[in-house]
């Protein structure tokens, strides 16, 4: 009996050992990854204190040579020496991803909130804000920055008191786009969860006094907005993932940079699939920076329910 | 190689400085002419855009399917793959896992010109017809792609399905897989139509991203008529978010009704 | 019926869509009395309450509290609650806060009283409850007595002047419902004015002034305890109290 339950034992301790060491690696490649990000946004707004603006954070040649050193990895030399080259365009384009993401998600959400209270407690108002999210729902997201940048071409009518704040201003429709679109998707998931809170927690706001619209901020809101942080993860990640469009309206983010190298150099391999880890780097960032907070603000026996 | 995909993103690229087009004020001025308040646009350009209605209905046809090819490779795919992380142990649960975490953490416009430049799928030749390179990477890609959130939604579904039930099915005297797939699937088939009906809009929506492989599905059609007659932008571009949203609504109608005509009385709504 | 009662109900009836649920009730209190309402289910014991803090909507009659009307279309409803205390039966304790996050929201956001003082007067009022050691629980950590319990001390922390008990025990396990008893019977000493549903016979004949029995929205009888519980004028009544203990 002992001897035939030890192997499992064993095994399941090289199982968990295995997967510590992997979040180990895990955890490293992430304090790479950001701090490459942070040095290198940081030497080019102090105009290159560090290195030259423009030039990797380390030496192309030190690289090509390390890897030439070593006998299995002499053949990637090349190929490591062109994706440090590749550096300062990823994180230049990446700056301008997370930048479109956050304040686009932020903005996004402010429109949100109401647009889901009231279309769980308007009346009118509930079919106008079903209509808009049905509506920007419904359509590409891509066709709806066309909408904005070609149809309407907005780009021209950034007004002064923004214009200007990035390079371009195209940044600014891409924003707007990604605000109105997000806004839908994010109200629909608040929805969901506001919906979710129960009637009687209603019923013994209004019997303290609290007027409807108190008891909605003091006592809906609160717990409402916690069951959303799962899904509103989802929109997060999407959002990240999706600010690649903007490329297609011509904001320098990071595909449009990247995709710029590539038809420039052809080196679509190499370019697309560290341009793609860059991507998923970001989006493992915010899904763990999102199960911190869950964590954070996470109440005994709130959220619970949803786990099962 | 020639590639489209360059083509259409030099398009872009040009676009941007040739295409100052569609004006908002002299927009909302032809609104103000015309009288017609609900009237957005001029008359001319929406007669050119009636006029190319063939040629944007053979992109709507291809959108539709693109939509489905990408949805079956995605179920036949993703079912097995949230099986095996429901069900399967070790190195092949942890592989798939890993290529799912990856799939669903790449921009789908990234994963497209992987399997376009990278994979390099050839050409389908299939004697009556052919499908060109772009449309079998466009397959792949949002196959590939849907595979991995649909992996997600049996996952979730297989293993809302109570624990009882597969042991009531082994204690008539099924197998383990017998009891999985009699017992177990059929309900967790059910329960996935919502998450389902969710994914079905996404991939209808994500074909427009196949533009940037250059595949001439509906939004790369408007692209190029709008690019052709640039003061009818604003037409042209309405016109196609109209059939998409008409293709996202039927959809989304006939999975709610697939969603009622099987429900499991009760239980359902836990 | 003198003129100084403190609540006074007279010929209130309510109609959800045609089905009249509430029949011309009457009846009056004294500050300080105990009044206890008991009938079957769908009587209309929860909705009479509800009637008295406005959170059902009667449709006719009068309700006089401290010689104002109640249904009047101009009394500010807020204002009302402020001053009447309701005690569910369900709990409904905010999920999202803590005992004393539950006890100090009305005084923080209806009375307007600082974040300090708001959180004194929660405290004072969870210890009057016997809660002095679970201040900073959330609801999921109580068992079901503890929350009933922070329920009262949320409804008293508004200092109310009248309080509404809806079957302040009816969700509780067995050995639950002393705890919760015991905390009423202490607002009784202390000379709190109470309007009851309940079907804890043994509390009523206890601390009631008077029983009210409803039936089919209609007040069937209504007396004190001694007389109602013991010798019942009505048919129905003894039936339902003959059917209720023995359940018990
Ligand atoms: N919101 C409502 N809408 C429609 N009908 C209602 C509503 N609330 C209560 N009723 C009806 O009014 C009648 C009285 O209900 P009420 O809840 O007051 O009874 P009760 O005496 O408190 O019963 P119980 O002992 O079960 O709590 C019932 O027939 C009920 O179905
Ligand atoms: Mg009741």
């Amino acid at each position: 009996m002992a001897s035939a339950t030890r192997p499992a034992a064993i095994r399941e301790r090289v199982a968990d050992s295995d997967r510590s060491v992997g979040r180990l690696l895990l955890v490293a490649a992430g304090a790479l990854f950001w701090g490459w990000l942070v040095v290198s946004w940081i030497n080019r707004w102090l105009g290159g204190v560090i290195v030259p603006v423009g030039q990797p954070l380390v030496p192309v040649g030190a690289v090509e040579a390390a890897f030439g050193a070593i006998p299995g990895l002499a053949a990637y030399a090349a190929d490591a020496g062109f994706v440090v080259e590749l550096t300062p365009v990823l994180s230049r384009g990446t700056w301008l991803t997370v930048v479109i993401t956050g304040v686009s998600l932020t903005l996004g959400f402010i429109i949100a909130v109401p647009l889901a209270v009231t279309r769980v407690y308007g009346r009118f108002s509930a079919w106008l804000s079903l209509g808009y999210t049905e509506l920007l729902r419904g359509t590409p997201l891509l066709a709806q920055l066309f909408v904005l940048y070609y149809g309407l071409n907005l780009a021209s009518y950034v007004p002064g008191a923004v214009s200007g704040v990035f390079a371009r201003d195209v940044v600014w429709v891409a924003i707007l786009g990604f605000t109105l679109n997000g806004a839908a998707y994010q109200a629909e998931y608040i929805r969901g969860a506001l919906e979710s809170v129960e009637e009687g927690q209603i019923t013994a706001g209004r019997a303290i006094g609290l007027s409807k619209l108190e008891t909605i901020y003091h006592v809906v809101l609160p717990q409402g907005l916690r069951y959303a942080i799962p899904s509103w993860t989802n929109e997060f990640v999407y959002l990240i993932k999706y600010s690649s469009l903007a490329g297609f309206i011509t904001v320098p983010e990071l595909y449009y940079r990247t995709n710029q190298v590539a038809s420039e150099t052809f080196r679509y391999t190499l370019i697309f699939v560290v341009t793609g880890m860059t991507y998923l780097a970001l989006v493992l960032t915010a899904s763990k920076l999102m199960e911190r907070v869950e964590d954070r603000v996470s109440i005994p026996g709130l959220g619970a329910e949803r786990e099962e | 190689m020639s590639d489209p995909g360059t083509l259409a993103l030099a398009a872009v690229a040009s676009a941007a400085t040739d295409l100052p087009t569609g004006d908002v004020l002299a927009t909302l001025a032809s609104v103000g002419e015309s009288g017609d308040w609900w009237f957005i646009g001029q008359p001319a350009d929406w007669e050119f855009v009636f006029g190319n209605a063939d040629y944007l209905g053979i992109g709507a046809l291809l959108t539709i399917g693109l939509t489905i090819a990408s949805i079956l490779l995605g179920f036949l795919v993703g079912f097995p793959a949230g099986a095996v992380e429901v069900y399967g142990d070790g190195l092949l649960e942890r592989a798939v896992s890993t290529v799912g975490v990856v799939l669903r953490g790449t921009p789908i416009v990234v994963i497209l010109i992987v399997m376009y430049f990278v994979v390099g799928v050839p050409q389908i030749n299939l004697g009556i017809a052919s499908i060109s390179s772009a449309m079998t990477a466009g397959i792949m890609g949002l196959g590939l792609r849907s595979a991995a959130y649909q992996s997600q939604i049996f996952r979730a579904a297989l293993s809302s399905v109570d624990d009882g039930q597969l042991e009531a099915g082994r204690s008539l005297g099924l197998s383990r897989f017998e009891a999985v797939r009699h017992v177990v699937v059929p309900q967790a088939l059910r329960r996935s139509i919502p998450g389902f009906q969710n994914e079905f809009t996404i991939v209808l929506k994500d074909t427009s991203i196949v533009f940037a492989i250059g595949l001439a599905e509906l939004l790369t059609r408007g692209y190029n008529l709008f690019s052709e007659q640039t003061t009818a932008v604003l037409e042209v571009i309405l016109f196609i978010s109209a059939i998409y949203f008409v293709l996202t609504f039927t959809t989304n109608r006939a999975l709610d009704y697939l969603g009622d005509h099987y429900a499991i009385p009760e239980g359902e709504s836990a | 019926m003198s003129d100084d009662d403190f609540l006074r109900v007279t010929d209130v009836s309510k109609w959800y869509g045609d089905e009249k649920v509430l029949d011309e009730v009457s009846f009056e209190m004294d500050r300080g009395d105990v009044t206890v309402l008991i009938g079957p289910s769908g009587s209309g014991k929860s909705t009479m309450l509800r009637c008295v803090n406005r959170l059902a909507e009667a449709q006719e009659g009068s309700i006089l509290l401290d010689g104002e009307e109640v249904l009047s279309p101009d009394l500010d409803v807020d204002e009302l609650r402020r001053e009447v205390g309701m005690v569910f039966q369900g709990f409904n304790l905010f999920a999202h806060l803590t005992a004393v996050g539950n006890a100090a929201l009305g005084p923080r956001r209806v009375l307007g009283l600082s974040e300090s003082e708001a959180r004194e007067r929660a405290e004072a009022q969870l210890e009057r409850v016997g809660l002095s050691d679970q201040f900073d629980s959330y609801p999921a950590e109580l068992s079901g007595g503890q929350q009933q319990r922070v329920g009262i001390a949320r409804a008293l922390a508004m200092e109310p002047k009248l309080m509404l008990f809806d079957e302040p025990t009816s969700a509780l396990d067995p050995e639950l419902i002393g705890e919760v008893l015991e905390v009423m019977h202490g607002l009784v000493e202390e000379g709190m004015t109470m309007l009851v549903v309940t079907h804890e016979m043994s509390f009523a004949r206890e601390v009631a002034d008077e029983i009210v029995f409803l039936d089919d929205g209609h007040v069937i009888e209504r007396g004190p305890p001694e007389q109602l519980f013991d010798h019942p004028e009505e048919e129905r009544t003894g039936r339902f109290l003959e059917r209720i203990t023995s359940h018990d």
